[in-house]
């Protein structure tokens, strides 16, 4: 029912159009400041409770799981006290002595969600944790040690830096001298050292743990390389991009990880899917060497062939930034014509028919990245079974997911761009999209609070209305109260939306609109 | 500027003065600051006065000093010229924080606004103590309960962390809300919390704590809650994530509770604890619509207390924001993922009656509004703007539960509406609002059909409706009775236009006229408009549904009561009422004595206005409604030519002699169409015009440009002998070369050649051709635009189709030799297929087309490379769809903007000018190219087939072939 009148004051012109936001691939931030959602399905730190090599098993642990807390802690502070003793003691039976107080600490550290770290520490465990990891010290004591030191830089961020003086000792054991169960121990604690602090991670870098890492991730084992690539994702993800960097150029590693993503078991897949996740989003060198490899048809073989929601996570993340992050990805590997393009696009559409929340986010987002290509990449999305699928989430599907949907739809409409021209309208697509009712999908992000979807709707407004044939573009929009939303920005704080919005406003519904129709 | 005692005694008093109620000193005291101000340590020095003691300096002083000091910032923190200097920068960070917290309110709230400037440009990176001191000094304002200084801090940290609500998401705005993130919210949650825990303890202390203690703490949870929102609002922050149950169950607290003692306290009470709730709102509000994953655990909760909360507010008249932010959150919900909330039994029902319905009944302030301020009132009633009033937002709450309960809104609504109606029935007089309700929602909540002007409604059967509720209003005898009910039918009247069908709107059009005598604004002012749009209501196949003789029965009382109109109180300048004339004048039929009448009226008002203009609205369909009766009237009767023009120019004298800039676009417009109008010779006091139109003086403007080229176009076409005399064409061209010069104004440049071509004969324009040809050239060295390249080939074929190929080649080559060519390869060929425009395409294929067949130089077979591209050429301009091979060269529109009201141009729509076709003879230049050529080729047969294979692309040589079928010629 809004008359817009007529306004004399002319603006800007429009500067931007979809062609020039949404037609560009999108990479994710960098920086993030959400909790980190792979948190949620696998920790960034990790409590060791059974042991690695499998062998032994705690008899004690069930019976001791209801004890209080506070007779953890005691008879941790005296584990601590047993050790420093046992460590002292020269005599006969030395050996069994320290193991058997090590194994006696390590239980009490392992039997609890919350292993009373803060009475390890202050009994002073990590200077005597560390003289355990003396060079020569038979591999029990070795194990022990590190599966203690694991579970006490499972805690906090500040009792993790405790663990400080022991980081070189816990490096050292990584080498190939080391029996692969304990370099294994003294990976999962270094895992959990990178874990959330970006400091230790330096740390750790500066003292070389991350080439004896990206080597135990070489050799097909699956513990060791579960753990060691669970590790190394960790170490390596920034976001400063030089340990990404590094790690792609170690000899073997690319190698690695394409055989591991052949033929690994889902489990060890799904960490070696995070080290190509971090690698993929910091480091441009890994980017493109990992396009030019087989990965992106693994990947996409991966999400093909497999349920499970902690794989498929990693690998579609990491298929989005290699696609984002390298133009050979889209252009040369995922070419129209190929069969693994129409595989990608069947796995895309997959996954945003998952019940799977995220999945179907990191699908929309991987797919406006390739609905960002080249026009034959367009075609072939409209003409899949994606668009109706598409439709239906832009009008039903949470907020964060109809965004993505947008940035797809959005691309699909607009010819890529080569050097300054300005993008043209593909307008078999817009008005197929329109006329099958995506408008009001976009005039409703204008109106949410955020600010980029509102530039989305602001942009594909700018299309319907410079691209509909036959000036119905103006006519549509007013319908679906579009001039309503776009008016809500005449006093905005940010320019560019202000100037948009107010400019599409003047120069569809300047005074020719009211004088020629009504 | 150094801190002493001197300083100290000048800035003093410079600041007394400036309070002075005497201009003399005032000024004296302003222009010695502004002259201080350039010195360094200015600001410093200030900022030290508002810091001295209130003992030595006077409270007003320092204040006033204070208002300066974050004037001063403003412009000087980071400007290009005279910017503060680093060192003094510095010692302002290190004394502004302690200073403004510990200054008196008025004082306090000036240096916050001077350290949100400072915080625009240097926080966080240039100012990285900022954060932790206000953090320790909010640990410290906190420990002592100070709530001056901890509400100086919040409200400090609220507008620097402003920025993360309204700029784009990037890497570096993310680093610096990491930043804020990792230091302020713990700090902030604790004080949220402690400040909590005080409201909970002295809401339950008997006897209540006075109104005065509680203030400050609520103003505090409101600046949380504010803060609250600006960290949010990027993305879900970590640490919001895992604390939300103490966020949310604080938030949820103060929906549900009742502060008595404040709210009791007076308005000012209500409207603080209000706003909190309003904050929280906002911040579920965003949680709702992107975390709703995260949030979903309290939506229940919080849904239950928004809508109770609401039931209450919703039968006060005041407590509108709240009411606003209240109603959008439900409406979130309602259109989101969990919209199964509405779902249950009787909660639409309840919704309508208690939350919509009462929303949308008029309210006192509404009845205020409709009297004092109808330009405001109309603009929220009538024309959408009305975003963030109750009436709206409840109806947008009734349609976002309509996106998936359509049918339960529909019923419930439609019974609404019903039981409203008989309400009014059973006592009019007292129950008059309840139509008025019923009308709004009907007409609130009607769709818009696409691309027309067709607006629909599944609540009630339009018909009916209008002849049982709508027609009773217009036929109403009284004028001035019930005029909000009036207004309701005029607007219902005029929105569903179309569907009310001729004979029926017929019937009611001497209501509408009679209702243009109204007293109240929004009544004649909707009277006004509503025949304005029945006038403009088009049937299938674009016939406008009314005629001439449909209002001419009633046409001279509608005339009178419109002119009339304009003496009503504040109506001198009613834009709809103008708007209505300018409709009439376009569709009556009016005869010579009204045309005398009308533009007699609309003369006076054009000398009203030009006094001072201040409607630009009203202005603009004035002129309008000038330039449709002049050109219908005189078109009819072209006596009447005269007439006008004894009526206008006295008056359009006084625009240009008095240089009332804003109205030299219109005017040049209508001169340009009276021009036009006459039959040649032109009486010679168009001839002084034309003087005027050729003093450089008048081209400055930018926002005359188009209007004078415009004029300049009729005086070539209707003069063209004057205009050869003297030096006038040399001034002419005069005006072409500078046009040309800039971008922005280069195609009017054009337009004025192009004129003078096609207007002048070629003896006259002999002369200067080799100076036209050079400034081309020129242009072409500095700059090759699209729009230029497009200019210039439309230039040329005008130019050779008008005086032959052989006068375009000589006089180009004639400036430099053989530049033909190298104008025909280097810009022609290639840049043919950017021409637009059907008259544009069909001139510069014929200008093409006779080169290839005609000219010599191209039928040279040395030249056969060039024929064959040419052909190409025109194949590819011949057979693309425009989109396919114009790119676009964006949107910026031709003349220079952003200067203003005064100055910009703006097009009279029925002033316009026709088109001319420089070759009427010609009707389709696709045949005319395939004649000509398959002539051509008929001469030298086996000639030219060879050359098309060898030069033309694969594509076109298909197309051409195609052209040929489509009208059966062949190339031989």
């Amino acid at each position: 029912m809004a008359d817009p009148g007529f306004s004399s004051t002319k603006r800007d012109p429009i500067k931007s159009s979809v062609g020039n936001a949404a037609g560009i691939r999108r990479r994710e931030h960098a920086v993030t400041v959400g909790k980190e959602r792979r948190e949620s399905l696998v920790r960034a730190k990790r409590l060791c409770r059974v042991g690695i090599s499998d062998v032994e098993v705690d008899v004690e642990s069930d019976m001791m799981i209801d004890e209080e807390q506070s007779i953890l802690e005691s008879q941790t502070s005296l584990a601590v006290q047993n050790l420093k003793s046992a460590l002292a003691y020269q005599g006969k039976g030395a050996m069994q002595k320290r193991v058997g107080a090590l194994q006696k600490l390590r239980r009490l550290l392992s039997r609890s969600e919350f292993p009373p770290v803060e009475s390890a520490l202050k009994a002073g465990a990590v200077a005597i944790l560390a003289q355990c990891l003396s060079f020569g010290s038979p591999d029990e004591q070795l194990l022990e040690a590190a599966w203690c030191l694991t579970n006490i830089a499972a805690g906090n961020p500040e009792e993790t830096k405790a663990l400080l003086p022991a980081l070189p000792l816990l490096i050292a054991h990584l080498g190939e001298k080391s029996s692969s169960p304990v370099a294994e121990q003294c990976a999962w604690a270094l895992g959990n050292v990178a874990g959330d602090d970006e400091e230790l991670r330096n740390v750790l870098l500066i003292q070389g743990a991350l080439i004896p890492l990206a080597r135990m991730m070489l050799p097909y084992r699956r513990s060791t390389v579960r753990t060691a690539a669970w590790a190394l994702s960790n170490l390596i993800k920034g976001p400063n991009p030089k340990a990404a960097n590094e790690l792609i150029c170690v000899d073997g590693v690319l190698d690695a990880i394409v055989r591991h993503l052949t033929k690994a078991d889902d489990e060890s897949a799904t960490e070696v899917a995070w080290v190509v996740v971090y690698l993929s989003a910091l480091s441009n060198i890994a980017t493109s060497m990992l396009v030019k490899s087989d990965v992106l048809q693994l990947l996409v073989n991966r999400l093909a062939t497999s349920n499970s929601l902690q794989l498929m996570i990693p690998v579609l993340r990491s298929l989005g930034n290699l696609i984002a992050g390298d133009s050979h990805a889209t252009y040369t590997v995922l070419s129209p014509g190929l069969a693994v393009t129409d595989n990608a696009i069947q796995v895309m559409i997959k996954c945003l028919k998952s019940e799977q929340r995220v999945l179907k986010k990191e699908a929309a987002w991987v797919l406006s990245n390739i609905a960002a290509g080249s026009v034959e990449h367009k075609q072939l999305i409209y003409s899949s079974e994606a668009v109706p699928l598409l439709l239906h989430l832009l009008s039903a599907a949470p907020f964060d997911i109809r965004k993505e949907v947008a940035y797809i739809l959005g691309n699909l409409c607009v010819a890529p761009t080569k050097g300054d021209e300005k993008s043209s309208l593909i307008l078999e697509h817009l008005v197929s999209l329109v006329e099958k009712g995506c408008l009001p999908g976009f005039i409703d992000l204008v109106r949410s609070a955020d600010i980029e979807a509102a530039r989305l709707g602001l942009q594909f407004i700018e299309l319907v209305l410079r691209g509909m044939p036959n000036g119905k573009g103006p006519k549509l929009v007013e319908q679906e109260d579009g001039i309503e939303a776009m008016e809500r920005f005449q006093f905005h704080e940010n320019e560019d939306l202000r100037t948009m919005a107010n400019s599409l406003v003047d120069k569809y519904f300047g005074e020719d609109y009211g004088l020629d129709e009504l | 500027m150094e801190w002493n005692p001197q300083t100290r005694q000048f800035l003093s008093d410079c600041f007394l003065h400036t309070l002075s109620p005497a201009p003399e000193p005032r000024r004296r005291a302003e222009s010695s600051l502004s002259e201080a101000s350039n010195l360094p340590n200015f600001g410093l020095a200030v900022l030290r006065l508002v810091a001295e003691p209130p003992n030595s300096i006077d409270e007003q002083i320092r204040q006033s000093a204070a208002v300066n000091f974050k004037n001063h910032l403003r412009l000087r923190w980071s400007s290009e010229d005279n910017p503060i200097l680093e060192p003094e920068k510095q010692q302002i960070k290190t004394l502004i924080v302690p200073l403004m917290l510990s200054a008196p309110s008025k004082i306090q709230s000036q240096l916050s606004e001077a350290l949100a400037i400072i915080g625009n440009h240097d926080f966080p990176k240039s100012w990285p103590t900022l954060l932790p001191e206000l953090v320790s000094s909010l640990q410290e304002a906190s420990q002592s309960s100070d709530y001056v200084k901890v509400n100086g801090i919040l409200g400090t940290a609220n507008s620097i962390f402003r920025k993360f609500r309204f700029q784009y998401k990037t890497n570096d705005l993310l680093l610096d809300l990491k930043y804020c993130l990792d230091n302020f919210t713990a700090p902030l949650l604790e004080i949220f919390l402690k400040t909590a825990s005080l409201i909970d303890s002295a809401a339950a202390t008997v006897p209540p704590p006075p109104a005065a203690n509680l203030q400050p703490l609520f103003e505090s949870q409101k600046l949380c809650c504010r803060i609250f929102y600006s960290l949010n609002f990027q993305e879900l922050p970590e640490f919001f994530e895992d604390h939300m149950k103490e966020w949310m169950s604080e938030f949820r607290k103060y929906l549900t509770t009742s502060y008595p003692s404040l709210e009791g306290s007076g308005p000012d009470g209500l409207a603080l604890v209000d706003e909190l709730r309003s904050a929280v709102c906002e911040n579920i509000n965003l949680y709702m619509e992107k975390n709703e994953e995260e949030f979903q655990g309290y939506l229940n909760d919080f849904a239950l207390a928004v809508w109770t909360l609401l039931v209450n507010v919703s039968q006060s008249t005041s407590r509108d924001q709240l009411a606003i932010t209240a109603i959008k959150f439900l409406t979130t919900v309602s259109t989101s993922v969990h919209h199964a909330l509405f779902a249950a039994d009787g909660v639409i029902p309840q919704i309508c009656q208690g939350i919509v319905i009462p929303n949308v009944r008029l309210r006192d302030d509404d009845e205020e509004l409709f009297e004092m301020n109808h330009i405001e009132y109309i603009r929220r009633d009538m024309e959408g703007s009305d975003l963030d009033t109750r009436r709206r937002i409840a109806c947008e709450l009734l349609k976002g539960i309509a996106t998936h309960y359509g049918d339960a809104v529909r019923n419930i609504a439609s019974a609404q509406i019903q039981s409203l109606l008989s309400s009014f029935a059973s006592n009019p007089t007292a129950n008059w609002k309840d139509k008025d309700c019923a009308i709004y929602l009907v007409v609130s909540l009607s769709t818009k059909k696409a691309g027309t002007s067709y607006v629909s409604t599944d609540l009630v059967d339009v018909q009916s409706f209008f002849q049982s509720v709508i027609v009773p209003e217009l036929q109403s005898s009284d004028v001035n009775g019930y005029p909000m009910l009036k207004a309701g039918a005029l607007k219902f009247f005029t929105m569903f236009r179309s569907q009310i069908s001729k004979h029926v709107a017929l019937q009611f059009l001497p209501d509408l006229v009679r209702f243009l005598t109204a007293e109240s604004n929004v009544v004649h002012s909707y009277a006004a408009s509503c025949i304005e749009k029945l006038l403009s209501v088009k049937d299938e196949g674009g016939r406008l549904r009314y005629s001439s003789a449909d209002i001419a029965p009633i046409f001279a009382m509608l005339m009178n009561n419109l002119f009339n109109a304009f003496k009503l109180p504040e109506s001198e300048e009613n834009q709809y009422v103008m708007k209505c004339i300018m409709r009439v004048l376009g569709v009556a039929d009016v005869q010579l004595d009204v045309a005398r009448i009308c533009i007699e009226g609309l003369g006076s008002l054009l000398s009203e206005v030009c006094k001072n203009p201040k409607n630009p609205v009203f202005n603009h369909y004035l002129f309008e409604s000038v330039a449709i009766l002049v050109k219908r009237a005189s078109e009819r009767d072209p006596s009447l030519v005269s007439v006008f023009e004894t009526s206008l120019f006295p008056r359009l004298e006084i625009i240009l002699s008095n240089d009332v800039t804003e109205f030299f676009p219109y005017t040049f417009q209508l001169l340009a169409l009276l021009v036009e109008l006459n039959r040649p010779p032109i009486p010679p006091i168009y001839m002084q015009i034309f003087e005027i139109l050729l003093s450089p003086d008048s081209w400055k403007r930018t926002s005359n440009v188009p209007a004078l080229v415009r004029l300049l176009q009729a005086f070539l076409q209707k003069a063209p002998n004057e205009i050869s005399q003297g030096d006038r064409l040399t001034k002419v061209l005069g005006i072409f070369d500078t046009l040309i010069q800039s971008s922005s104004s280069s195609e009017q440049g054009f337009y004025v050649l192009n004129t003078v071509i096609e207007s002048l004969p070629y003896e006259v324009i002999t002369p200067y051709i080799s100076h036209i040809w050079a400034a081309i050239f020129r242009e072409l060295q500095k700059r090759r635009t699209v729009k230029l390249l497009k200019s210039l080939l439309i230039f040329i074929s005008l130019f050779l189709v008008k005086h032959g190929w052989s006068n375009v080649i000589d006089t180009m080559n004639a400036v430099q030799p053989n530049i033909f060519s190298v104008i025909l390869t280097q810009f022609w060929i290639p840049n043919l297929k950017l021409i637009t425009g059907d008259i544009e395409l069909k001139l510069t294929t014929v200008a093409s087309t006779r080169l290839i067949c005609e000219s010599p130089v191209l039928l040279d077979p040395a030249a056969s490379v060039s024929w064959g591209k040419m052909v190409d050429s025109i194949v590819t301009l011949l057979s693309r769809k425009e989109q396919d091979r114009v790119e676009d060269e964006g949107d910026m529109p031709d003349i220079a903007e952003n200067v203003g009201y005064t100055a910009t141009f703006v097009r009279l729509y029925n002033a316009g000018r026709n088109e001319e076709d420089p070759l009427p003879d010609i009707k389709d230049p696709r045949k005319y190219f395939v004649a000509s050529l398959s002539q051509l080729c008929a001469h030298s047969p086996g000639r030219f087939p060879n050359v098309i294979t060898e030069n033309v692309e694969t594509a076109n040589q298909e197309a051409l072939l195609q052209l040929c079928n489509t009208y059966n010629v062949a190339l031989v």
